[in-house]
């Protein structure tokens, strides 16, 4: 579950967590993943703050495409200016950039009509994409409450959503009373939440920014799939901490 | 269908596909459960299996969806990857108030696949995207 962004969380670890850890090599992470392999199919909604959960997403985008080898399509309704920092840092190869496409619907109708038209033949050469990632769900969304979840096995979703209740009491944990998020999260199996860290920790690390980030499977994933879980010989980490520097690189560090 | 139900809807599905195969018909006990487990919209979607409601419509992509012919004769699309029907019962009972698990064109839809008697359509891809996208006139 997750895998996409588990393996993001892994490949941009902080070289001291590696170094302790060598089971921790980012291909070994990512050959767990093989495309198609319908076990690990599943949708994760990122909840948090808009602008690091978009450099996430992208970072998810290129890991998919240059790791897995797999067709992504990012719908997203702002254009994309530039690559997260950390990503520059080791540019990706133009032919794994090639395998990501990215699509600027601009309202719910057009997102909806692209997703739906994903499995017609114009759009599925040479494969179908592995990988759907919608970029700030509420601004699709709007007032209107009806969405219709485009996932279907094999192909993984990521969706980024900021809720309002969140922005008005930031860092607090009131997001369950959003009733668009009640909604939402019928319809992804996981949940991963980016909360800034605003503990005395936090103010001495400097000008870092520090985001705890939790990974939670959503109560539908606890009643369908019991026998996933069990077989996997060890759970992934459920807990990372994200460090920004001023630079705007990000690195990842088990909690 | 991939199914987002509770165990016990599953495993009453899996009773009533295996009784029905056996004997052409839903045994007492079973219809009594089935209206333990769903309420009221259990007779409802009872009808609609009688009267035929439930179409599958797949194209040459391999994509599937259901259409359910609601009692209204309005015609509802409902989905194979997810629980969504775009009836008002299913917005207000289940994605609002939470009180139940589906509406009654998802139970036909159920219902129907338990007993094999789903009626089957063939559309093209283009047709497909369109109903997927819920822009399918009505």
């Amino acid at each position: 579950m997750a895998d996409i962004l588990t393996s993001v969380f892994r490949t941009f670890m902080s070289q001291t967590d590696v170094n302790k850890d060598v089971t921790m090599d980012p291909h070994s992470a990512c050959s767990a993943l093989l495309p198609g392999d319908s076990s690990v199919s599943s949708s994760v909604l990122l909840l948090g703050d808009s602008s690091i959960s978009r450099s996430l997403l992208l970072l998810s985008a290129v890991m998919a495409a240059s790791e897995l080898g797999v067709r992504v399509v990012f719908f997203t309704q702002t254009q994309i200016q530039s690559l997260p920092v950390s990503l520059q840092k080791c540019v990706p190869s133009p032919e794994s950039l090639k395998k990501i496409k990215f699509s600027y619907p601009r309202t719910l109708g057009d997102l909806l009509q692209q997703v739906a038209g994903l499995h017609e033949s114009q759009n599925t050469s040479p494969t179908p994409p592995s990988l759907i990632i919608v970029d700030r769900l509420e601004g699709f969304l709007g007032r209107e409450t009806t969405q219709r979840s485009p996932s279907s096995a094999p192909c993984r979703l990521i969706a980024s959503f900021r809720s309002d209740v969140d922005s008005e009491h930031a860092g607090g944990e009131s997001s369950a009373t959003d009733p668009i998020l009640d909604v939402l999260d019928r319809y992804f199996q996981m949940r991963c939440t980016l909360d800034r860290d605003r503990s005395y920790e936090a103010a001495a690390a400097g000008l870092k920014e520090l985001w705890n980030v939790y990974l939670s499977a959503t109560g539908i994933t606890e009643d369908a799939c019991p026998k996933e879980r069990e077989d996997r010989p060890a759970a992934a980490p459920k807990e990372w901490q994200l460090s920004i520097s001023p630079d705007g690189s990000m690195e990842f560090k088990m909690a | 269908m991939r199914s987002f139900l509770p165990a016990v809807a599953e495993q009453l599905f899996r009773d009533i596909q295996k009784a029905y195969q056996e004997t052409s018909q839903i045994p007492d006990d079973l219809l009594i459960a089935l209206k333990f487990v769903f309420g009221p919209c259990a007779l409802q979607a009872l009808d609609l299996v009688d009267q035929h409601s439930v179409t599958c419509l797949s194209s040459p992509s391999g994509r599937k969806a259901f259409q359910v012919i609601g009692g209204s004769g309005r015609l509802y699309t409902c989905f194979v990857s997810c629980h969504y029907c775009p009836c008002p019962a299913f917005a207000y009972t289940v994605l609002r108030r939470n009180e139940g698990p589906l509406c009654k064109h998802i139970l036909a839809v159920y219902l129907c696949q338990a007993m094999a008697v789903t009626q089957q359509e063939s559309v093209s891809d283009p047709q497909m995207s369109t109903l997927l996208s819920g822009t399918a006139p009505l």
